[in-house]
């Protein structure tokens, strides 16, 4: 770990940390890298402020405001009652009042209010209206790059109000106006290109699979595969790239291989399909989106799979469940032909998209899968509700059965669980730090900053119950605690998959 | 008629279709306006009845704000409270005969009052104590705490300090009503309560007052979560599945 | 776009010190870029660089940390393949610190 060049937090005593007082403009010096002319040119917007770039920022806040009824309501319905203010980890871990859901709200909404209201048509300095400069634009792109998308504003406020969908909207009107983000813009461009977030050629994800599967039958004595691109298989197992790729990703990713074998299951991978994360949802652009999702409806049509089951991505899952219906057909209840066409070919006797929990509890359940729990004995676990699967989904086919579902698969294949406070957990979660499109190295401060809530909650079970593992069904919570835990003094090996505990646990034969 | 009298009526007439027509544009625009994606902050209902329990929950307990913050609950709850009852208490100066619950709410809705009040100057005092509430309140937040405050303390001189003509007030709202207009007691109090009402009507539509329709267009609390079972999809989301298909 | 200067050439890097073109490499510029991250280079260092470039000539991707992994243990013996060696070597992480001194694109992902 390289040195930090700014100030670690500290732990409080107490799970649930204490409110800062505000420090203004604590965080205003950081600025994600801007995306290049190649990548903002692909995603077909300009890559620098152009002379008209304000007609442009207005003209864009307009058509979002006509075709998005949450940004329009939520720009009115605001009373400034301070109800948010203390709920954001951003916010909790860098005391920045722009940072407070509530005034990363109003940089759009001085905006909206000065251009689009009477009240501050006329008497700006009454409402607290302000003219589009380059000074505020700067400030929604440092801003709007502080922020998540998690949505736990949205369970506090008493309307509501989502600041995702005006961090959304705000990043589309930069993107419109020539101030894409490096990092989510390059990942949208090599999803389009090569298929994937990580840009992992076909070639290669063959190799790596290829790989796995050697070290699973060294491992375990058991030829469990992973088949890629396998034509009239019964399911389509969507996933995060970094399942491929990275630590402790690929340990999950090992995991589904061998709940699929132990079920007898016909699968496959899509090297099409070779990405669950779609972070359009990031930028807010429907359309981007949209194209992304594309991918796996074609995926789907074209090897003629039954079922669609996703793999642990916390936002891949909120695209997966509540949008790809919506977006690409991928559901049911369509009445137009164009969804009918892949919901005639789908399994109705399951819900499409499924999660990976979903599928591994119900076959829990049914008694289809044995575990060795004491194989985990040497694990004291945890569990982090994502921010997307927590408020922006469902499993199960209760409310809820977010929370419960992956506790469940838990407490099946392992001993020792313990949950952290629970104004921590659950609907009241707090981020990893590193979504929304803020895992880029350039973000470091924020990220680490923004973890503190978590890494707060996380160290009082470490302190009371020996805690050493948590576990996690997102690719970048996974990604994000590696990096984060050092700098807060736990070792990255203690972050793994809710599927890595399976596997560990699982019997085959 | 005197001047007094003139520019009141001509005031409530104004206020009155400023509010309703600007409140119904409102509703008109967060209507035409879909909500292209499923957003429902979940857990949520995943059926219709569901969610107008929640919605019902949040309108009449202020569930989300419950779970937020104690403070900001307390008062608000009381503040919203009590102008309800203030509200409904207010209806017999708009009827003759009066109906027998507005009778029966009139005690209750003089004490009311004193919620109200209360619950708005607790509301305000977080505006200069809370250093994050300080940070985000504008001008207009504190007016409009001013302007409900001067309402309720005005209202509340009335019934309790220096009363004033109701028999000629109702026919004043009478007259409003049946364009047959009479002359309003011209007592300070009154003039300043009145006064006041009519500029929170007047506003009403273009500030944020908003929330009290907003609440019910918010696709984070309205929408039923079935997104897997039924297929929504915006009229201009079609278009362009179409275009592109 | 910033630049690095070796031997009195100039050489095109990104904000965060990636070269630009990959053709611009050469052990030099390797040795330049590992003294910028504070990397002594040891064999050891080279064998995962020289590893991580010949699998970029195949795939066009670095390696997954896993084949890394087993390709070290393979050439250095089983006690260093594993993801804690890697990170002593380069304690930013194998594959971003690693990649930028073999003059390879920052993988970059949910990773």
């Amino acid at each position: 770990m390289a040195a930090p060049d700014f100030e670690i937090p500290q732990f409080q005593e107490h799970a649930v940390l204490d409110i800062p007082k505000i420090k203004e403009g604590a965080m205003s010096h950081i600025k994600s890298f801007v995306a290049g002319q190649s990548a903002q040119e692909y995603l077909g917007y300009p890559w620098e402020l152009g002379e008209n770039w304000k007609e442009r920022a207005i003209e864009r806040m307009g058509e979002v405001l006509k075709k998005y009824r949450s940004v329009r309501v939520f720009l009115d319905a605001c009373v400034h009652c301070g109800a948010c203010t203390d709920k954001c980890h951003y916010y909790l871990g860098t005391a920045d009042p722009k940072n407070m859901p509530v005034a990363r709200q109003e940089l759009m909404r001085k905006v909206y209010r000065r251009y689009f209201t009477f009240g501050g048509k006329y008497f700006p300095w009454l409402v607290g209206a302000e003219d589009l400069t380059e000074e505020v634009l700067n400030d929604w792109y440092n801003y709007y790059h502080e922020c998540s998308e998690c949505r736990r504003c949205s369970v506090f406020c008493p309307y509501g109000i989502d600041t995702a969908e005006i961090t959304m909207a705000g990043r589309e009107i930069l993107n419109y106006v020539g101030m894409g983000q490096k990092y989510s813009n390059e990942i949208l461009v090599k999803v389009q290109k090569v298929g994937n977030n990580l840009g992992l050629p076909g070639p290669a994800l063959e190799d790596t699979l290829a790989g796995l599967e050697e070290d699973i039958e060294a491992d375990t004595g058991v030829p469990v595969k992973l088949p890629l691109d396998q034509k009239g298989a019964e399911i389509l197992l969507v996933t995060p790239s970094a399942d491929f790729f990275s630590e402790p990703h690929v340990e999950s990713l090992i995991g589904y291989a061998k709940v699929f074998h132990a079920a007898g299951a016909s699968w496959t991978l899509s090297s099409l399909a070779s990405e669950a994360g779609n972070f359009g949802l990031f930028n807010g652009n429907y359309e981007t989106m949209r194209k992304v999702a594309m991918r796996i409806r074609d995926a789907a049509l074209e090897l003629g799979v039954k079922r669609i089951i996703v793999g642990e991505c916390g936002h891949a899952w909120r695209v997966a469940y509540s949008y790809w219906n919506t977006l690409t057909g991928i559901g049911y209840g369509g009445e137009d032909p164009y969804s009918q066409m892949l919901q005639k070919q789908l399994d109705h006797r399951y819900p499409q998209p499924m999660h990976i929990c979903e599928y591994t509890w119900d076959l829990i359940q049914k008694g289809v899968l044995k575990f060795d729990k004491s194989k985990n004995d040497h694990r004291i676990i945890t569990f982090h509700d994502s921010c997307n699967v927590a408020r922006a989904s469902r499993m199960g086919n209760e409310p809820g059965g977010q929370f419960t579902i992956p506790r469940n698969i838990i407490r099946a294949v392992a001993n020792n669980f313990y949950d952290m406070d629970p104004n921590t957990i659950g609907e009241s979660t707090y981020c990893c730090g590193g979504g929304g499109g803020l895992l880029t190295d350039d973000l470091m401060e924020v990220r680490v900053k923004g973890a503190l809530p978590r890494m707060n909650a996380f160290n009082a079970v470490v302190q009371q119950n020996g805690v050493n593992f948590l576990a996690l069904i997102c690719a970048i919570c996974k990604a994000q605690f590696t990096k984060v835990f050092p700098y807060y003094g736990f070792d990255m090996s203690m972050v793994g998959g809710v599927h890595q505990l399976v596997s560990t646990a699982i019997e085959l034969d | 008629m005197s001047t007094l009298t003139i520019i009141y009526t001509v005031l409530f007439y104004v206020a009155t279709l400023v509010f309703i027509g600007g409140l119904a544009y409102r509703i008109y625009e967060y209507t035409r306006t879909p909500a292209p994606l499923k957003i429902p902050t979940t857990p949520a209902p995943t059926t219709s009845a569901g969610v107008v329990y929640r919605m019902a929950r949040e309108v009449v307990f202020f569930e989300s704000l419950f779970k937020s913050n104690k403070w900001i609950w307390v008062f608000g709850w009381l503040f919203h409270f009590g102008l309800l009852l203030v509200l409904l208490r207010h209806i017999r100066y708009f009827q003759e005969p009066v109906w027998f619950w507005v009778e029966f709410l009139q005690p209750y809705g003089k004490y009311a009052s004193f919620m109200m009040v209360v619950g708005l100057l607790g509301l305000w005092a977080r505006r200069f104590l809370v250093d994050r509430v300080r940070y985000i309140s504008t001008p207009s937040d504190h007016l409009m705490l001013a302007l409900l405050v001067g309402i309720g303390v005005s209202g509340m001189m009335m019934t309790f300090v220096a009363h004033t003509d109701i028999v000629a007030l109702k026919a004043f709202v009478l007259g409003l009503m049946f364009f047959d207009w009479q002359p309003l007691p011209a007592d300070p109090f009154l003039l300043i309560h009145l006064g006041l009402v009519a500029v929170l009507m007047i506003v009403f539509p273009v500030s944020k007052l908003l929330h009290a329709p907003g609440i019910f267009f918010s696709p984070s609390r309205n929408q039923v979560d079935n997104p897997r079972e039924r297929r929504h999809i915006a009229p201009w989301a079609a278009a362009l599945e179409r275009e592109q298909a | 776009m910033p630049t690095i200067e070796v031997n009195g050439k100039t050489i095109e890097v990104d904000e965060e010190g990636y070269l630009v073109n990959l053709s611009d490499w050469s052990e030099e510029v390797a040795d330049f870029l590992a003294k910028e991250e504070k990397v002594e280079m040891t064999p050891n260092h080279w064998e995962v660089v020289n590893f991580l470039r010949e699998y970029y000539n195949e795939y066009q991707i670095a390696p997954a940390i896993r084949v890394l992994t087993k390709a070290i243990a393979k050439k250095l013996g089983p006690d260093k393949g594993n993801n804690k060696y890697l990170y002593e070597l380069f304690p930013y992480g194998p594959a971003k610190q690693a990649c930028k001194i073999a003059g390879l694109p920052k993988p970059t992902g949910c990773i």
